[in-house]
């Protein structure tokens, strides 16, 4: 993390999506830098925009969405301004490649896998026929897929949930990348299967020098897995730093929100600390912090005025008005005061 | 630990799908016993047959051997149509995906209300209206609701439905098959407060199915975990957590994510190799280690256990 090389860099972006004549303003500008090498986890519940702001860095935006403000900038290029997909394909897979969410669907069931690998591989690598079924099959091999010759020619329904997975990084890294952002890659899998995808993604990053990018609402993924965590809400980044620093020593009430209703914290027989409400309808306009009708201790100002980015250290901000100078004196949580603690105590 | 009483007795159960040469038995030799009153956790990796076993005591699906007593009277196989009709209304069940759950061309009203008209459980119209935004209230949803369709609802505000249509049957025993793996974060501790407050007030007992050993570990009283079709091992949530002795259930303990950034990047995971059991010789049996404590090993691995424990 000593020489800070940022590989991709968005500032201020903002992605509107029209919706029968409404405006939706999914993503209120974010600014995010990556760095080269790292593992970084984007965090936030489901409508928060995590999948559409990482959406926006592939040009995989959909048809009625646009990125109406602010600049991406990878490789010396505004990638926001890109229009054509003949753009985007210079970028895709070679620079920046994606695992979704679920493998039963993002596999086409009539292709065999093999077939599905190695039309990657043709077309941005530009070798062809054996020589790709070569780097197909070594690319199955690399995901740990047993007897990858006679796996190539099966269908993605002779394979498990976890098995396909596998083949979909295997398409996603097949042409080294230099990102990989993995959207909810073991939601749809087991505990047991899930550590084993994790710890896959963990060797593939080291054996071919990637960055990559977790967009999960899960905190012990991310616990497992981050060098840096953003936290989002409502279109928004709300915090950023450390994954140490987001565990332990958060800052912003939504952060706190989502660490205190961990399950893992709960006490048998209590309840635990649910987030009320919803998240905020994002047709209007939003005044103030986005997160203050739900959070329980906000300050008048919350409701009016938008925070700005504090620093509490080189690495990690929050935007909240708790870090101003002159926000009146408070405590935060115990919980969240305590949280190594309370974790420790709960596990070991 | 005495005098509780049971409530569900499974006992040697045994499901296969198919017959003849296609036959294929997806749970076997299935023994456990839930007490009134407790929440009884199943989990295991899908497949594995949890679900499976939810659904052969709710009589959704035939059972091949074994018995499932409820209240000391047998409810699997055939019996009476009197009693039928008593286990669908006693014993409920809530399902995994609210997206899928609900009927989407009915109202949440009809939703709500169907195991009412099916037993005659209501006066009048009006008695039935009352009934329905009771149940919407207790599951902390407006009694307007009952005129909306499904697709007008968040997920969570679906699972919430699907709560309310289990509970207004008054049901003793409700099956709660992973209600909360197809929600958001924010939205399950809401879900998990709801079952337990509801637990406490309708004096339910649960058979929680999932997958998620967190989440378990927060609501249940005891555990079985399932490997397979076979439960390897049971025991209360604090013990099985600090003393797992089947190398599943180690397995499975270590791979839970644990949301400790320093935790979690030194921690060694646990591969669970079935191939590790030799029982070619020695027969596998389900024994008693300890007091409540199960587990499923042959006479060799048992001793090994015993040791560990000490």
């Amino acid at each position: 993390m000593e020489n800070k090389d940022i590989i991709l860099s968005a500032k201020d972006v903002e992605i509107e999506f029209s919706l029968r004549g409404k405006k939706l303003k999914a993503i209120r500008k974010c600014s995010l830098d990556i760095y080269r090498g790292e593992t970084l986890a984007i965090v936030g519940e489901s409508g928060s925009g995590k999948s559409v702001f990482t959406k926006s860095f592939i040009g995989m935006l959909d048809s009625n969405g646009y990125i109406t403000n602010g600049e991406i900038m990878c490789d010396g290029r505004d990638i926001a301004k890109f229009k054509t997909e003949k753009e985007w394909r210079t970028l895709r897979g070679k620079k920046i490649s994606m695992v979704m969410q679920d493998p039963m669907t993002s596999l086409n069931p009539l292709k065999k896998i093999g077939v599905q690998i190695k039309e990657a591989i043709e077309l941005h690598r530009g070798v062809k026929g054996a020589e790709a079924k070569d780097i197909a099959i070594e690319m199955l091999r690399k995901v740990g897929i047993p007897e990858p010759e006679r796996r190539y020619n099966q269908y993605p329904h002779e394979f498990s949930g976890g098995m396909r997975q596998r083949v979909v990084i295997a398409i996603a890294v097949s042409c080294n990348p230099e990102i990989l952002i993995c959207d909810e890659p073991t939601t749809a899998l087991d505990v047991t299967i899930q550590a084993q995808i994790l710890d896959l993604i963990r060797k593939l990053k080291e054996e071919l020098n990637m960055t990559v990018i977790y967009i999960t609402h899960d905190l012990g993924v991310v616990a497992n897995v981050a060098d840096r965590v953003a936290v989002m809400y409502a279109g928004q980044i709300v915090e950023y730093g450390l994954a140490e620093e987001i565990f332990f020593d958060a800052w912003h009430p939504y952060t706190w929100a989502l660490l205190s209703a961990l399950p893992q914290l709960g006490e048998k027989g209590e309840e635990l600390e649910a987030i009320e409400g919803t998240p905020p309808n994002l047709f209007v306009e939003i005044k103030g912090d986005a997160f203050a009708p739900r959070n329980k201790r906000a300050l008048a100002i919350d409701f009016v005025k938008e925070p700005p980015f504090f620093d509490i250290t080189e690495t990690h901000k929050a935007k909240t008005w708790y870090l101003d100078p002159r926000c009146p004196k408070f405590e935060r949580p115990s919980n969240i005061v305590n949280y190594r603690e309370i974790i420790r105590r709960k596990v070991y | 630990m005495m005098e509780k009483e049971k409530l569900i007795e499974v006992k040697d159960v045994q499901i296969s799908f198919g017959s003849g040469r296609k036959k294929f038995v997806a749970v076997d030799h299935v023994n456990f016993d839930i007490y009134k009153g407790e929440t009884f956790s199943l989990v295991g990796e899908s497949g594995s047959g949890k679900t499976t076993i939810g659904r052969a005591i709710l009589r959704i699906n035939p059972t091949s051997a074994g018995d499932i007593l409820f209240k000391g009277q047998k409810i699997n196989g055939k019996i009476s149509k009197k009693l039928d009709r008593e286990v669908i209304r006693k014993i409920q069940m809530i399902f995994q995906d609210p997206q899928a759950s609900l009927n989407e061309r009915a109202k949440v009203d009809y939703i709500i209300s169907e195991g009412l008209y099916n037993f005659k459980l209501y006066k009048d119209n009006r008695d039935k209206t009352r009934k329905v935004q009771e149940a919407l209230k207790g599951v902390g949803l407006l009694p307007e609701f009952a005129s909306r369709f499904p697709h007008e609802f968040s997920g969570g505000q679906r699972q919430r439905i699907g709560i309310a249509r289990a509970l207004i049957m008054d049901p003793e025993f409700v099956v709660a098959d992973e209600p909360i793996s197809a929600l958001d974060v924010s939205i399950r501790a809401q879900v998990l407060n709801l079952l337990n407050r509801l637990k406490a007030e309708k004096g339910l007992t649960y058979l929680f199915i999932a997958h998620d050993l967190s989440v378990v570990k927060y609501i249940s009283d005891r555990i079985a975990v399932i490997y397979e079709g076979r439960i390897v091992e049971l025991a209360e949530t604090e013990e099985l957590f600090a003393h797992p002795l089947h190398p599943y259930t180690k397995a499975l303990l270590s791979a839970i994510p644990i949301p400790d950034p320093v935790y979690e990047k030194q921690k060694k995971l646990l591969v669970y190799d079935p191939s590790m059991h030799d029982y070619s010789v020695d027969q596998p049996a389900w024994i008693e280690i300890k007091e409540g404590h199960f587990v499923y090993g042959n006479k060799a691995e048992i001793e090994g256990y015993r040791k560990e424990l000490e």
